[in-house]
């Protein structure tokens, strides 16, 4: 019977798997609901409660104009980062000079904590949509350049003979083996970079001038809107983990050949 | 049956010289170094048209750095190399290699690996959509036209490999230990399908490998590379009938001839690390 369900638990589209999701995440919210009704309303809200919270601001519109304004910054960032991450990465590979020029500084600010770098952009760039988005840039960049140069100097030396000796130009070194073997690596940058794009926005939002879901979050703290505070959260959270998901599903796809995921 | 090979009557000459008229490859006076390691030097070497010409020599001794300059991916430090009378100076149309870890684009299927070359040289999508799966068929990859290659076994992969070569119908090939990183079986399965290949579409072969065995069984003629820096120690003809079959290897001049590179090949130093190879 365990071996049973075990088997069920493997079998990726199966039902028992979602199953499984749904009864674990009832849990966790009976498991809160229990704690909440225990504890002074002031520090937890409730599970209804935030969700009572979020129906809430989606019924005002707040929510939907936050995510609206929210998402714009987060995705001129996040496209900003894939974009530039990759050419730049790709470039660095292929091209020794701009590599050795470039690497102690690809160092030094892979190192720096991004949130300290705010108050910075914020004394060059003022409060407006372009500090914010280069905010999430900054965030997600990083892990996006890394591992694409890291991708592409990974390439065995015997794949570009292999390209040179069917008389291969440079741009179809490119198209045929640069890019494609090189793609996978920065997809997973791109991953974490989802992650941390997410990150920078809210960080942008709530050091920056207030906007977005950033400041529905700091509304609800100011007004000690607890249910509001929680929903706002959980919002973030979810949209974290679909995310996330999006960027698993596009790396799984950009992966195929590698036979990794059958 | 016994087709004569077409430069049969010239191959009597003495092989010090090697000079042939209608020779498609002419290696010449060809030296390489990496710094201070001299890694071979004054290679003369000519391949004649339809001519299969198979090297043998220890490992490290250079006979892929011998294969790149032929095929023009790396320069040598002296000496030159000519195909069809064009001095190599980097990679010429007509000639493909086969590499020894098959060097397949792993994310692109079968049918895009094989048309690769035959994309670069500018072929028509009618073209490609007629010969790769023509190709595809001539080494027994039929149906797997849509597989990557981690679907694949190391001899398909090899196949696959050939295909792409041959894909482009190039007057020269240019094998490096073509058969070395499949198993036993296989080998002898590749190296008879690969010999029933150069009869219905002769080419001009640099066949380079380790085997004594497939040296003699391949080549028309055997160059045994030796030394440090490594030179051309002795050419063997191989006057053994074609086409080279299965019963190739039962014909008693292939034992003698056999014992004749091994002995070439062999001083005492490298006798036991060659037989273990073997
Ligand atoms: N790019 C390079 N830089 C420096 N040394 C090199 C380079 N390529 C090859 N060599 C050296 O040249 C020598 C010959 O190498 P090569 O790969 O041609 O040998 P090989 O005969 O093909 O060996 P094997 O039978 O093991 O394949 C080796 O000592 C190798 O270390
Ligand atoms: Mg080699």
């Amino acid at each position: 019977m365990r071996r049973g369900f075990e088997s069920m638990l493997q079998d990726k589209s199966g039902l028992a798997r979602y199953a499984t999701y749904a009864v674990a995440l009832a849990a966790g919210a009976i498991i809160w609901q229990l704690i909440a009704s225990r504890t002074n309303p002031a520090f937890l809200a409730s599970f209804t409660a935030t969700i009572d919270a979020i129906a809430g601001m989606v019924q005002s519109g707040a929510l939907g104009r936050a995510l609206a304004s929210s998402t714009l910054v987060y995705l001129t960032g996040l496209g900003a980062a894939i974009v530039v991450g990759i050419s730049l990465g790709l470039l660095l590979a292929r091209v020794r000079l701009l590599r050795v020029g470039l690497e102690s500084y690809i160092m030094v600010l892979y190192a720096t904590p991004m949130v300290a770098l705010i108050p910075f952009i914020m004394s060059m760039m003022g409060f407006g949509f372009a500090p914010k988005a280069l905010v999430v840039f900054l965030f997600a960049f990083f892990s996006i350049l890394y591992n694409t140069v890291e991708g592409a100097r990974s390439l065995k030396p015997e794949m570009l003979e292999v390209a040179q000796s069917f008389r291969s130009g440079e741009w179809g070194i490119w198209r045929d083996v640069l890019v494609p073997h090189t793609l996978p690596y920065s997809m997973t940058g791109i991953r974490q970079g989802i992650g941390r794009g997410l990150v920078g926005l809210v960080a942008g939002e709530f050091f920056l001038s207030g906007t977005g879901i950033g400041l529905l979050i700091m509304q609800s703290e100011r007004d000690f809107d607890v249910p509001g505070l929680y929903g706002s959260i959980l919002v973030v959270t979810i949209l974290g983990v679909l995310l996330m998901g999006i960027g698993r599903a596009l790396e799984n796809r950009f992966t195929a050949w590698r036979g990794l995921n059958r | 049956m016994n087709i004569p090979h077409p430069i049969a009557a010239e191959r009597k000459e003495p092989s010090a010289s090697p000079a042939r008229a209608n020779a498609r490859i002419r290696v010449q006076g060809l030296a390489k170094r990496y710094g201070a390691l001299e890694v071979f030097r004054n290679v003369n070497v000519d391949v004649g048209d339809r001519e299969i010409v198979a090297i043998v020599g220890p490992s490290g001794c250079g006979k892929t750095t011998l294969l790149r300059c032929i095929d023009g991916l790396i320069a040598p430090s002296s000496g030159k190399v000519e195909i069809s009378g064009v001095e190599v100076t980097a990679p010429l149309p007509g000639v493909a290699m086969v590499f020894q870890q098959f060097g397949l684009f792993p994310w692109k299927t079968v049918f895009n690996n094989v048309a690769y070359g035959l994309r670069l040289a500018g072929a028509s999508k009618a073209e490609i959509r007629e010969r790769v799966p023509r190709f595809i068929k001539l080494v027994g990859l039929a149906g797997f036209e849509d597989a990557y290659p981690y679907q694949l076994s190391g001899g398909m992969q090899q196949r696959c490999g050939l295909a792409r070569a041959l894909a482009i119908e190039p007057s020269v090939l240019l094998m490096d230990e073509p058969f070395a990183a499949v198993d036993a079986q296989t080998r002898e399965i590749l190296q008879f399908e690969l010999l029933r290949i150069w009869e219905v579409r002769p080419t001009s072969m640099v066949f380079v490998t380790h085997s004594i065995e497939e040296a003699v069984l391949m080549g028309h003629r055997v160059v045994v590379l030796k030394g440090r820096p490594a030179g051309v120690f002795e050419i063997i003809e191989v006057d053994l009938p074609h086409p080279r079959t299965r019963e190739t290897l039962m014909h008693p001049h292939f034992a003698q001839l056999r014992e004749h590179v091994w002995t070439t090949l062999m001083d005492e130093a490298r006798a036991a690390e060659l037989q273990l190879q073997r």
